[in-house]
């Protein structure tokens, strides 16, 4: 009896509710945007679908071409025109561009880093340097070794200077946001010692930011690894990325590519491997 | 005795603020003596410990320590004078990624080279001095432990050591007990009474904590929105002085003004 009771109330508090829908979401400005947007790219995209010149390609049987390509690539390679050790030397050479170029671009990065940050530089030097530094990151690696090789030609000197240019880019804006979470009290209180402030940067902000320099001073380098294998191809630089260019447009060798791309894959897995063991050993 | 700090008609404005944060201040402070400032929150009590040791500089006024006109002193004497003075801060304010020992002795840095200073090389006498300073501090225990590792207590009284290696003439403490227990305050205040008292270093403590101040200060200053509106000693303090600080009602405050003159 008593249960029967609460259900006849609780449904009375039911119907004593107004009997309207209770919208979740208003309608304001943001919300407006992004609906109209998704609309658009999606109406952009079936129209696309459309419009686009098919030459009568059966869709099916380039869907399987592509399937055998896939297969005969990643399933059956092997390689042909160099040996197992010369592919391990190539990819060390790529490595070496990669570990050369974030060296160089974090000596550089740090001492910039220090006029980036705010609470460590005056705020008009701190913006002049992030301003230039911004532009630099907009423009891609690819491009500013292109642009270097106009003077040093192509080739690994036109590729160690572009790729250190844009990694000096990526670590100043990384370096000087960590430098920047410093609290302020430990370099107030170094500063009322009398401490100079090359004293509180050595003895106060590196050690307290070091971590976050290391972890992405790594990813940079990984990064930097990616651009390298690419930069062997498009520029010249040598390495696997080389090897692989002259495998898939000179050779036109599908399996030898996908030997290669095993090489990279294995490096890459390791280098995200070693990152997250060095990033719980240090914290 | 005679006067280690003078502060006189001392003013500040800050940049884009309407009212003054501190309005013609005169003090002086005698060699060994412990002053408490105390005041509500936003008074001025910080920035006027941040401007003796000029980490703000004063718009007018003048302070002289140790026969020396801090307000007009150029860089490089700026920093003598800094080493000369310590400085304690309610977050402690220490490297939390280095251990105890370094960062005692990071209050050594303001009279090293550079060089030194970068590389962190200290002489054998300095860390023997780090180490009778701990180890009277009670943290002899602890001195290559991590200053993240310890508790609040102890980080303030690694500070107290940081203050202390620079053989300063005085310490300053900004809220020094403001974020520790009960306990833990009592034995900070008592190490800075005993500093005070046994090195003869003149001891300036900004305090929220009225009983407090009361119980181990030789003389208080009390100050309202940027003015001081008493000064003098410990036993002279009445329920109207209070008011005057506090803009309130002694009698609302929590703590007993009686209790403290009778013990």
């Amino acid at each position: 009896m008593e249960a029967n009771g609460q259900v006849t109330t609780a449904g009375q508090l039911v119907k004593q509710r107004p009997r309207r829908q209770i919208r979740v979401k208003t309608w304001n400005r943001s919300t407006v945007v992004t609906r109209a947007t998704l609309l658009i790219l999606a109406g952009l995209t079936v129209y696309a679908f459309f419009s686009f010149d098919y030459k009568e390609i059966d869709f099916v049987q380039a869907m399987l071409a592509t399937f055998a390509n896939l297969k005969s690539m990643f399933l059956e390679p092997h390689l042909q025109r160099f040996t197992f050790g010369h592919a391990l030397y190539q990819v060390l050479v790529t490595l070496g561009l990669a570990f050369l170029t974030t060296l160089f671009g974090a000596v550089i990065a740090v001492f910039f880093g220090l006029l980036a940050a705010e609470n460590l530089s005056s705020k008009w030097v701190s913006s002049v340097v992030k301003g230039v530094v911004a532009f630099i990151r907009a423009v891609p690696t690819v491009l500013w070794v292109l642009i270097f090789a106009v003077a040093a030609g192509l080739g690994s000197v036109a590729a160690v200077i572009g790729m250190t240019f844009h990694s000096v880019s990526y670590l100043v804006k990384a370096y000087s946001e960590s430098f920047e979470e410093l609290d302020k009290g430990v370099i107030e209180a170094l500063k009322a010692s009398g401490a100079g402030w090359w004293q509180i940067i050595f003895q106060a902000v590196l050690p307290s930011s070091l971590t976050y320099m290391i972890s992405w001073t790594f990813l940079r380098f990984e990064i930097n690894f990616a651009v390298a294998v690419a930069m062997g191809a498009a520029a010249g630089a040598g390495g696997i990325g080389f090897d692989m260019f002259m495998a898939s447009n000179f050779y036109l060798d599908i399996r030898e590519i996908g030997a290669i791309t095993y090489f990279i894959l294995a490096v890459a897995i390791l280098l995200e491997i070693t990152a997250a063991k060095l990033k719980k050993r240090l914290t | 005795m005679t006067a280690l700090l003078e502060v006189q008609s001392l003013s500040k404005q800050f940049l884009g603020s309407e009212g003054k944060a501190l309005t013609d201040v005169n003090f002086s402070v005698s060699e060994g003596e412990f002053v408490s400032i105390i005041g509500p929150s936003g008074a001025g009590k910080s920035t006027l410990l941040r401007c003796i040791n000029r980490m703000i500089d004063a718009s007018s006024g003048e302070i002289t320590f140790d026969d020396r006109n801090v307000t007009k002193l150029k860089k490089k004497e700026l920093k003598m004078v800094r080493t000369k003075i310590g400085m304690i801060f309610q977050h402690y304010n220490l490297v939390d990624r280095l251990s105890v020992i370094e960062n005692t002795l990071h209050g050594n840095l303001g009279k090293k080279s550079a060089i030194a200073g970068v590389l962190g090389l200290y002489s054998q006498e300095e860390k023997e001095q780090a180490l009778r300073i701990l180890s009277v501090l009670g943290l002899e225990s602890l001195i290559y432990k991590r200053a993240d590792q310890l508790s609040g207590g102890q980080k303030q009284r690694v500070g107290i050591a940081r203050a202390l290696i620079q053989n300063p003439r005085m310490l300053l403490c900004d809220e020094p007990i403001a974020s520790l227990d009960p306990n833990s305050a009592k034995v900070i205040m008592d190490h800075l009474r005993d500093i005070s008292t046994s090195m003869g270093i003149t001891v300036l403590v900004n305090l929220h904590q009225v009983d407090v101040a009361l119980k181990y200060s030789d003389k208080i200053i009390g100050i309202n929105s940027g003015q001081v509106v008493f000064n003098g000693s410990p036993a002279a303090i009445t329920k109207e002085d209070i008011q005057r600080i506090y803009g309130s009602e002694a009698e609302d405050l929590i703590f007993d003004l009686g209790g403290i003159h009778a013990s």
